[in-house]
């Protein structure tokens, strides 16, 4: 007898008709609950994402498939995954069987499911079946009983488990019903092709003939309930997700990452600046909340959260995606709160490990481009301080502009108004040109590039602060007229080639700029030099000592311009024996600096700069190796302050070089 | 009601400061400017002033100097200021306070202002004189060095800083002049829908010439810098090597180890 299976057995072929209608009315329901939120998403402004159509649709079906982005944390992603393909090879079986049974047996008078293939076709959603099962009870327990700190549950989750776990054993109950009646007796050998329905048929084996029909016919109308209500749920629970998230994957910004909209100063016709209600952010803002599955990912790596501050970027979508379902009119600061908003670092940390593609940093920027330029608001009192300096001279210090360049006094560098050939501009930046620590730093990469043969150009009391902090603040105005000052500048010197020792800089220079008429190439000096390095122009003495090091990623390096090998690998060829943090590369933890911050007092909780001079103890390497400006000044501080004075010792990467570069 | 608040542009207080040419007043070179701090107390007050009293008060505000000044007129324009006057003076260093508050007279007598706010001092020459000046030509009722303001139909109270953190309060009626000491207010960062709006007020510019007539009384002979009488030295490294250098400085600069 060849192996197949009699599809609609016990339930017979007039079905077919009421079981297509009433899942047609489910599929009704799951799109109607999805088009009535439409208004909701309406309530934004507009945002085009629907460009570069191709790219978006190979995005989405590669996060799709693959749910990398899930695996990227093991708990709660495995199972999640495993879950997710396993379901999925259970969907796609069954629209197998639909296609066989009410197509291409009626139509072609042909049957695919037999033999071999019908073998293997069993073996797999068996297993599926059994992998889901599995997963599903792993996640039950996750969540009801070892529930990780922070994870919330709310009612959907219980609904959701009743339907999946539903849904899974009656599949496996109508298999086992079937089975007992059929193949058991008649095709023993090809039962053993379906391991899990032959362990259910054996609960269905001591009873006669008559009650495993019935049951079976109960079972199956139960599990067919049960699907047409997880269709019917998934527009109102967070069954969403599996469309939101998955158009997410779609609607991803595909701007270079860290981008933020360049206001137009120009137009007189706009009358707000920022996000003071749901309606000045944009739609995508608001789907964004949809698409979210409070897996809380975020709020764990969010330096503020971790550190006792009242932001945590889950609560952050949610509460605009609430806020426009509910109070669409009111003021979004009083409901996140300004000390929220304010606390952000930018470090990227939630936008970077968010499954659901979900865009936090732009969020905040436009909550606090509504603080600053519509309230004139601060952080603190030394933020606008360090603001009314920036406007005088430059910098945050509100030391004389004049004197910017000279920590280059005496040393091998070109101002770029004598008008002399360089190679490169040096952006020096505020920290390093005014910060007594950070000129060690502007020293040594000097000094590295006149080992090198490299002409060095400073544009000296010319230059002013490249504007990243006030932007990030919120403060659009005061960083492109500090923006345009400097291109200007940039530009009138013909420079061919920036070099920036600071992170943020190279980020505004590089990526911002370009906004704003600048098109020169623009490099972080720890890629330059190893460039340099490799195209054998510099040399490093590395066998005459090695020595340990922990290295930071700065956020704004790492996760937002992907440099994570090249610093490491500078860094090894000094002679560094890199011992990693437990957080490092694209997991790395922020100094706290970023996103204004560096002008700003930590307030309130813990610090973070402590708590990430903690991480770099437990590496118990005794050199801590940065390479921005923000980070070496916040480490510096966190050392003392957090009493690991003779323990660590900070350091930038371009001094470590200095010191070992061969004349 | 008219407002009237003068403010001066001033050199960071951060600058290098070097003599001129003629050694009367220090070289603007490689000078950033920014409002005198105190005229920002001033300016912060006036826009409260104006808000509170509404479209029945018209603020000024008016500046002596060269173009450079128009910086901070606009600024005191997207604090809030109605109107700005800029009286042009390229060399409105030169000009002792006497001269200054004599061509504010000029200009304020036509005018007929209810109430002026000027900063205490300014922070480059520190005088405290203009504002005075300016009510005692004037004829009006004047109250210096204000850390509280209020206003009530037609009284100012105002709230002074005397010596030795004694505070006193005095009552003022219209017309009035004030000037306005640390610790009055927070001066608002301009909002950007109101640096916009600034940027199509009005500033008129009137020429020095035809407003001042007065001498100076007080002619600065010299600017100089104070002589050296000493200094601290801040010494770094290695304990070891700070005690060794301190006996060095000790050796070789007192008398106390021969």
């Amino acid at each position: 007898m060849e192996a197949t299976r009699e599809i609609y057995w016990n339930i017979g072929h007039g079905v077919v008709l009421p079981m297509y209608l009433l899942t047609l009315a489910a599929v009704g329901v799951l799109v109607w609950g999805f088009w009535k939120r439409l208004p909701l998403y309406r309530l934004g402004k507009p945002l085009d994402r629907c460009d570069r159509y191709e790219e978006r649709v190979n995005r989405m079906i590669g996060d799709l498939l693959g749910q990398e982005k899930v695996a990227r944390v093991r708990d709660g992603g495995l199972p999640h995954n495993l879950f997710f393909w396993g379901f999925l090879t259970l969907f796609v079986g069954t629209l197998i069987i639909m296609v066989q049974a009410d197509f291409l047996t009626p139509v072609a008078g042909v049957n695919l499911l037999k033999g071999e293939f019908y073998k293997a076709f069993s073996l797999v959603l068996d297993l599926a079946g059994l992998v889901a099962l599995v997963m599903l009870g792993a996640l039950f327990v996750r969540r009801y009983f070892v529930r990780p700190e922070g994870l919330e549950t709310v009612n959907d989750d219980i609904v959701i488990h009743t339907l999946l776990f539903g849904i899974l054993l009656t599949g496996f109950l109508i298999e086992g019903a079937r089975m007992a009646a059929t193949e058991l007796v008649q095709q023993p050998d090809l039962a053993s092709f379906s391991p899990v329905g032959k362990v259910f048929a054996q609960l269905f084996v001591p009873f006669d003939t008559s009650s495993i029909s019935a049951s079976h016919k109960v079972f199956w109308w139960v599990h067919f309930a049960l699907v047409l209500g997880f269709f019917c749920a998934i527009p109102y629970t967070k069954l969403r997700h599996i469309v939101t998230t998955s158009a997410n994957g779609f609607l991803v910004p595909l701007e270079p990452k860290g981008t933020i909209p360049t206001i137009n100063m120009e137009d007189e016709t706009v009358e707000q600046f920022g996000a003071a209600k749901v309606s000045d952010l944009t739609w995508k803002d608001i789907f964004d909340a949809d698409a979210c599955t409070t897996c809380k990912r975020c709020q764990d790596r969010c330096p503020a959260h971790v550190t006792g501050k009242p932001l945590s970027p889950m609560k952050l979508i949610k509460q605009i995606g609430e806020t426009a379902e509910t109070t669409p009119d009111a003021a979004l600061p009083e409901v996140i709160g300004a000390d929220a908003i304010w606390a952000c670092t930018t470090c990227r940390a939630c936008q970077d490990i968010c499954p659901a593609n979900n865009e936090h940093v732009g969020k905040i920027i436009e909550l606090r481009r509504n603080l600053t330029l519509m309230e004139g608001a601060f952080p603190g009192d030394e933020v606008r301080g360090a603001v009314g300096n920036l406007e005088v001279n430059g910098n945050p210090f509100g030391l004389a502009y004049a004197s910017r360049g000279e920590w280059a006094e005496g040393l091998p560098v070109t101002l770029m108004e004598s008008g002399a050939e360089v190679d490169i501009l040096y952006f020096v930046g505020c920290y390093a040109s005014f910060d007594k620590r950070n000129r060690e730093v502007a020293t040594s990469f000097v000094t590295i590039c006149a080992a090198a043969g490299i002409r060095v150009g400073i544009l000296g009391k010319e230059e002013k602060c490249c504007g990243e902090p006030v932007r990030k603040l919120g403060n659009e105005y005061l960083y492109q007229m500090l923006a345009q000052e400097n291109i200007e500048l940039i530009k009138g010197y013909g420079v061919k080639k920036i070099i920036t020792t600071c992170p943020h800089c190279f980020n505004t220079l590089g990526r911002d700029y370009r906004d704003l008429g600048l098109d020169v190439p623009v490099e972080h000096y720890s890629t330059f030099l190893h460039g340099l390095i490799k195209e054998e122009k510099l040399r490093l003495t590395a066998e005459a000592a090695p020595f340990d090091v922990t290295y930071h990623d700065s956020c704004y390096l790492g996760r937002y311009m992907d440099v994570i090998e090249e610093p490491r690998s500078v860094l090894t060829k000094a002679g560094g024996r890199i011992r990693e943090m437990a957080k490092s590369g694209y997991d790395s933890f922020c100094c706290s600096a970023g996103g204004g911050r560096i002008l700003a007092e930590e307030k309130i909780g813990t610090k973070i700069s402590e708590a990430r001079v903690s991480m770099a103890l437990e590496t118990e390497a005794p050199l801590l190796v940065s390479n921005c400006p923000f980070c070496l000044t916040m480490f510096e501080d966190g050392i003392k302050t957090g009493g690991a004075e003779g323990k660590l010792v900070v350091r930038d990467l371009a001094e470590i070089v200095a010191e070992r570069v061969k004349a | 009601m008219k407002l009237l608040v003068c403010i001066k542009q001033v050199p960071d207080m951060e600058s290098r400061f070097k003599p001129n040419g003629s050694g009367t007043w220090f070289d603007e070179a490689d000078l950033a400017w920014r409002m005198n701090e105190y005229d920002e107390y001033a300016v912060e007050e006036a826009v409260r002033l104006r808000e509170q009293l509404g479209e029945s008060a018209e603020l000024t505000v008016l500046s002596i100097g060269p173009d450079r000044v128009v910086e901070a007129i606009k600024k005191a324009l997207a604090m809030g200021a109605d109107r700005a006057v800029h009286i042009q003076d390229p060399a409105v260093a030169d000009k002792d306070p006497w001269q200054i508050a004599s061509i504010i007279v000029a200009h304020a007598r036509e005018q007929q202002y209810d109430l002026i706010f000027t900063g205490m001092q300014s922070q480059d020459r520190g005088s405290a004189q203009v504002g005075v000046l300016v009510a005692e030509q004037l004829g009006l009722s004047c109250a210096t060095t204000l850390v509280g303001f209020s206003y009530e139909n037609g009284i100012v109270t105002a709230k002074r800083e005397l010596e030795g953190g004694i505070k006193g309060v005095a009552r003022l009626r219209l017309p009035a002049l004030v000037t306005c000491q640390l610790g009055l207010n927070v001066p608002r960062y301009p909002t950007l829908p109101n640096i916009m709006k600034a940027k199509k007020k009005e500033i008129a510019a009137l020429p020095v010439d035809g407003l001042l007539a007065e001498p100076a009384v007080a002619v600065t002979t010299s600017f100089h810098p104070p002589a050296k009488k000493g200094g601290g030295v801040v010494l770094e490294g290695e304990v070891g090597v700070l005690v060794d250098k301190v006996i060095g400085i000790l050796k070789e600069k007192t008398a106390i180890l021969r």
